[in-house]
C-alpha cells in the first residue's frame, strides 16, 4: 500500500472512532430533547378557563374572583353558541323526515365535537366521568378540537393499492343553508374569548394526585410510589451489599469457594430484569407470602436483589481504593482488624460506596420489569407509609408504560406521559450526575 | 489478609492477655467472620433460589406439553381451549432484535471504545465517559416511550427517506474508503511507478462509478420503501442498540486498556500508523475481552423488556421473508410481561407455566453467556500478564 492510502486509512479510522462517539452523544440528545421539551409542557402551558374551573372544583385552588370573572366573560360569548344550537334544534324538528335523518347524525357529531371543546352544553345530563365535565383545559389541545369541530375527517379508500388517505370536509358547507351554518365562523372567530387562554404554571402536576385516571391532576402518587420502592430496595440491599463487599475484600481467601461466590455475583448481575419479576412473584409472593398479592414490600425486595451486585461491586472498588498505608498505620497502632475496618477503612471508602449506592438507587427507581408482577398497579391514590407492607402502589416507570400503551385515551394525555417520563428521567439523571460529581471529587482528593 | 489481628486489645492491661480472654476473642472472631461469610454468600443463595423457583414453575409446563411444540411450532394461542404454546416465532423474535441491535451496537461500540482508550486526549475523554454513563442510566421505560411515541410514528410516516439518509450518511464514507484501498491494493504489484499511478487512477474512477451507482440504486430503493407499521423489529433494534452500547463500550475499553503500553510502542517503533497499530496489534490482543463485552451487551438486549414490549408490535409470527426487520415481532420478555397478568389467576395451568419456561430459557441463556464471558476475561488477563 502506498503511504498516501495508509495516511487516509489512519485518518478515517480516527474519524470513525470520533464519529461513533458523536453518534452516541447525538442518540442521547435525540432521546432526551423531545422528552424534556414536551415534558416541560406538563407544568408550563397555556391553560384555558376550563383548566381554572377544573382546579377550583377538583382541588379547591385558584383565585375565585378571577375565575368568576373569566367564567362570566366566557359565558357571554358562549351564549350565542347555545342560541344558535337552540334555533337549529327547533329547525330540525320542523324538517321533513328524510332531511331530518340526514342532519340528525351530522348534528350529533357536531355536538360531540363542541362538547369536547367547551364542556357540557346546556341541557346535557351531568356526565359521569370527570373528563367530560370540562372542555379543553389546554390551549394547544383546544386547537386540535377546534379543527375536529370545523372539519369532518374522512378516509379515501378508493385506491386499494395504497393505504387509505385522510381528508377533511368542512362542516360549515355540510350545514350550508341551515341555521347552524353561522356557528362555525362564530366559534372560529371567538374561540379565544370563549376559552380565555392564559399562560399557566401548574406545579400541581408534581404534587397533586390524578383525577379520572390522569386526565387531570398530577403524578404525586407515582412519584411517591417510586420513592418508596427505591428506598425500600436500598434499605435491604445497601447494608447487605456493603457487608458482603467487606467480606470479599478483607476476609475472603482465594480459593474455589470464593471464586464461586464471585461467579454468583456476576451471574446475578446478568439476570434479565423480567426474570427478577418472575422470581419475586414465585418466591416472595407465592412462596414466602410476604403479602397477599402485590405490595411495596415484595417489590422492594425484588428490586433489592436486582441492585445488590452493583452495590457490592462499587463498595468493593471503593474499599480497594483506600490506600494500604491507612490500613497499616491503623494496625500498627494496635487496633484490631475489625476496628480498622470500622473506623478507618469504611469511613475512607464511604464516598465511593455512596456513589455506588446512588447509582443503584437510580436504577431501582427506573426499572419497570421487576415490579410489574410484584408491586405496581396502574391506578390508585398515594399510599401511606403504614400501607407499604400490604398494598401495591402506582410507580412512575410502570405508569409511563401503562398510560402510553394501555390507557384507553393514550393519545389525548400525551402531555401527562411526557411529564411523567421527564420526572423519572430527571430523578435518575440527577442521581447519576451527583454520583459523577461525587466520584470526580474523590479522585481529586485521592490524587492530592 | 492472614496476619494475626487477635490479641493485644485488652484495655485494662494491654500486654497481659489471659487464656479466657484469648479464647473469647477467638470465638468472637470466628463467629464474626462466619456472619460476614453468611452475608456474602447470600448472593449465591439468591442465585440458587432464582434458578430453583423459576425452574419449579417451568418444569410443569414441559411435563404437560413436552418440548417439541414449544421449540418447533409457531402457533401461539395460549388463550384457546386447548391452548397452543408454540414459541418458535417468539424465540425467533428475540433472536432477531438481539442480532439487529448487535449489528448496530457492536461496530459502533468497539469503535467508540478504541477512540476512548487510544485516540482521544484525556481532557475529551473526561467528558465522553459521563455521556456514556448517562446513556446507561436512562430507564428502559423512557427508551420504550421514545420508541413508541416518537420513533414509531416517524418511521411509519417517513421511514423510507429516513432509511435512505441513514444509508447515505453511514455507508458512503466506507464505500469511498473501500474504493481507495481496493484500487491501491490491486495496483501494488505493478513495478513501474508511472504505470502504477495511471492504473490506480483508472481503478479509482471505475470503482468510484460502480460505488456511486450502487449507492444511488440502494438509496432510491430505500426511499420508496413503505413501512406498514412503525412498531417493528428495526425500531426496537435501534433503541436496544443504544441500551447495549454503554456496556459494550465500557467493557471493551477495559479490555483495550489492559493491553500494555509496550505492545503499542513496539508497533509504533516498527513504523505502523495508529490505525495499523490498533487493528493489527491491539485489537487481536484485546479480542477476547472485546468478545466478552459483546456477549454482555447482547445479553442486555436479549433480556430487555420494556422497549420490546412497547415498541415491537407484539405480533407472534416469523416475518416474511425471514430477515424483514420492518415487520412487527414479539419477544420472550415481552410475552412474559404481557401475559402474566392474564395467566396468574389460573396458577397451575400450562398458560402460567409456559411463561416460566420462557423465563428459564432466558435465565439459562444469560447464565451461559455470563459464564463464557467471565472465563474469556480471566483467560485474557492470564495471557496478558504473561503467565
Amino acid at each position: 500500500m502506498n503511504i498516501g492510502t495508509r495516511k487516509i486509512l489512519d485518518r478515517s479510522f480516527t474519524a470513525v472512532g470520533i464519529g461513533s462517539i458523536i453518534v452516541m452523544a447525538f442518540a442521547l440528545m435525540v432521546v432526551v430533547v423531545p422528552i424534556v421539551s414536551n415534558g416541560i409542557g406538563a407544568v408550563f402551558f397555556t391553560g384555558t378557563v376550563e383548566h381554572r374551573k377544573m382546579l377550583r372544583n377538583e382541588f379547591q385552588r385558584g383565585n375565585v374572583e378571577h375565575l368568576a370573572s373569566g367564567v362570566a366573560s366566557s359565558e357571554r360569548y358562549r351564549a350565542r353558541v347555545y342560541e344558535i344550537l337552540g334555533t337549529f334544534e327547533a329547525e330540525l324538528e320542523r324538517m321533513e323526515p328524510e332531511k331530518k335523518r340526514a342532519y340528525t347524525s351530522k348534528y350529533s357529531q357536531t355536538r360531540t365535537a363542541l362538547q369536547a371543546l367547551l364542556g357540557p352544553l346546556p341541557g346535557d345530563r351531568a356526565p359521569m366521568l370527570t373528563r367530560f365535565k370540562y372542555g379543553q383545559t389546554r390551549w394547544e389541545k383546544a386547537g386540535e378540537k377546534l379543527h375536529d369541530l370545523l372539519y369532518e375527517s374522512k378516509w379515501d379508500n378508493s385506491n386499494a393499492e395504497i393505504m387509505g388517505k385522510e381528508y377533511f370536509v368542512s362542516r360549515a358547507t355540510a350545514f350550508e343553508g341551515t341555521s347552524l351554518a353561522p356557528l362555525f365562523p362564530y366559534i372560529k372567530g371567538n374561540i379565544e374569548k370563549m376559552l380565555l387562554p392564559e399562560f399557566t404554571v401548574y406545579w400541581g402536576f408534581i404534587t397533586d394526585s390524578s383525577v379520572d385516571s390522569h386526565f387531570f391532576g398530577g403524578i404525586w402518587p407515582e412519584i411517591q410510589g417510586t420513592f418508596f420502592l427505591a428506598m425500600g430496595a436500598m434499605l435491604f440491599a445497601f447494608p447487605l451489599g456493603v457487608i458482603a463487599a467487606v467480606y470479599f475484600t478483607e476476609y475472603a481467601r482465594p480459593g474455589f469457594l470464593n471464586s464461586m461466590l464471585r461467579s454468583a455475583n456476576s451471574t446475578l448481575a446478568g439476570v434479565p430484569s423480567i426474570v427478577f419479576g418472575m422470581f419475586g412473584l414465585a418466591f416472595f409472593i407465592n412462596t414466602l407470602k410476604v403479602s397477599e398479592s402485590k405490595s411495596v414490600l415484595a417489590g422492594s425486595l425484588t428490586l433489592a436483589i436486582m441492585i445488590l451486585p452493583t452495590i457490592i461491586r462499587a463498595a468493593e472498588e471503593a474499599i480497594l481504593a483506600v490506600p494500604k498505608t491507612y490500613r497499616e498505620a491503623s494496625l500498627s497502632l494496635g487496633s484490631t482488624k475489625w476496628n480498622t475496618i470500622a473506623t478507618v477503612i469504611l469511613p475512607a471508602a464511604l464516598p465511593g460506596i455512596l456513589t455506588g449506592g446512588v447509582i443503584s438507587l437510580g436504577r431501582a427507581a427506573g426499572e419497570t420489569a421487576p415490579i410489574i408482577f410484584t408491586a405496581a398497579v396502574s391506578v390508585g391514590s398515594a399510599i401511606g407509609l403504614a400501607d407499604v407492607l400490604s398494598s401495591p402502589t402506582p410507580a412512575l416507570s410502570w405508569n409511563i408504560y401503562n398510560l402510553a400503551s394501555e390507557h384507553e385515551a393514550a393519545a389525548q394525555i400525551r402531555h401527562v406521559q411526557y411529564g411523567m417520563v421527564l420526572a423519572l428521567v430527571t430523578i435518575v439523571l440527577l442521581l447519576n450526575l451527583s454520583a459523577i460529581v461525587l466520584r470526580a471529587r474523590i479522585s481529586k482528593k485521592l490524587k492530592a | 489478609m492472614a496476619e494475626e489481628s487477635t490479641g493485644k486489645s485488652g484495655r485494662s492491661n494491654a500486654f497481659v492477655v489471659s487464656a479466657r480472654q484469648r479464647m473469647f476473642q477467638k470465638i468472637a472472631k470466628t463467629a464474626g467472620e462466619g456472619l460476614l461469610f453468611a452475608m456474602a454468600s447470600f448472593v449465591a443463595v439468591i442465585v440458587l433460589f432464582i434458578f430453583f423457583f423459576v425452574a419449579r414453575d417451568a418444569i410443569p409446563f414441559f411435563q404437560l406439553r413436552g418440548f417439541t411444540e414449544f421449540f418447533t411450532s409457531s402457533n401461539w394461542y395460549p388463550a384457546d381451549e386447548p391452548g397452543q404454546f408454540g414459541a418458535l416465532a417468539i424465540i425467533y423474535g428475540s433472536l432477531m432484535v438481539t442480532i439487529g441491535s448487535a449489528l448496530i451496537a457492536v461496530p459502533m461500540g468497539v469503535a467508540a471504545a478504541i477512540c476512548l482508550s487510544d485516540i482521544l486526549p484525556f481532557s475529551v475523554r473526561q467528558y465522553a465517559k459521563p455521556v456514556i454513563e448517562m446513556l446507561a442510566a436512562i430507564p428502559s421505560v423512557a427508551f420504550g416511550f421514545f420508541a413508541l411515541v416518537v420513533l414509531a410514528p416517524l418511521m411509519q410516516n417517513s421511514g423510507g427517506p429516513m432509511l435512505m439518509w441513514a444509508w447515505w450518511i453511514l455507508v458512503s464514507p466506507f464505500l469511498l474508503l473501500a474504493v481507495i484501498v481496493g484500487s491501491d491494493l490491486l495496483t501494488t504489484s505493478i513495478p513501474d511507478e508511472k504505470r502504477r499511478h495511471q492504473a490506480y487512477l483508472l481503478f479509482l474512477a471505475l470503482f468510484g462509478l460502480i460505488a456511486v451507482a450502487f449507492l444511488f440504486m440502494v438509496g432510491s430503493l430505500l426511499n420508496g420503501l413503505q413501512i406498514i407499521t412503525g412498531t417493528n423489529a428495526l425500531n426496537v433494534s435501534i433503541i436496544l442498540s443504544f441500551m447495549a452500547l454503554p456496556t459494550i463500550v465500557s467493557v471493551s475499553e477495559d479490555a483495550l486498556q489492559a493491553v500494555g503500553r509496550d505492545i503499542r510502542e513496539g508497533s509504533y517503533a516498527l513504523g505502523a500508523t495508529r490505525a495499523e497499530t490498533i487493528i493489527k496489534t491491539i485489537l487481536p490482543a484485546a479480542s477476547s475481552g472485546i468478545l466478552a463485552a459483546v456477549i454482555l451487551g447482547i445479553m442486555r438486549a436479549l433480556g430487555e423488556t420494556m422497549v420490546v414490549w412497547m415498541a415491537s408490535g407484539n405480533s407472534s409470527h416469523i416475518p416474511e421473508p425471514w430477515f424483514n426487520y420492518l415487520e412487527a415481532i414479539r419477544t420472550l420478555t415481552a410475552t412474559i410481561a404481557g401475559d402474566m397478568g392474564e395467566a396468574d389467576q389460573v396458577t397451575g395451568s400450562a398458560r402460567f407455566h409456559v411463561l416460566f419456561a420462557m423465563g428459564l430459557l432466558l435465565l439459562l441463556l444469560s447464565f451461559i453467556s455470563n459464564f463464557v464471558s467471565e472465563r474469556i476475561v480471566i483467560r485474557q488477563r492470564r495471557i496478558l500478564s504473561g503467565q
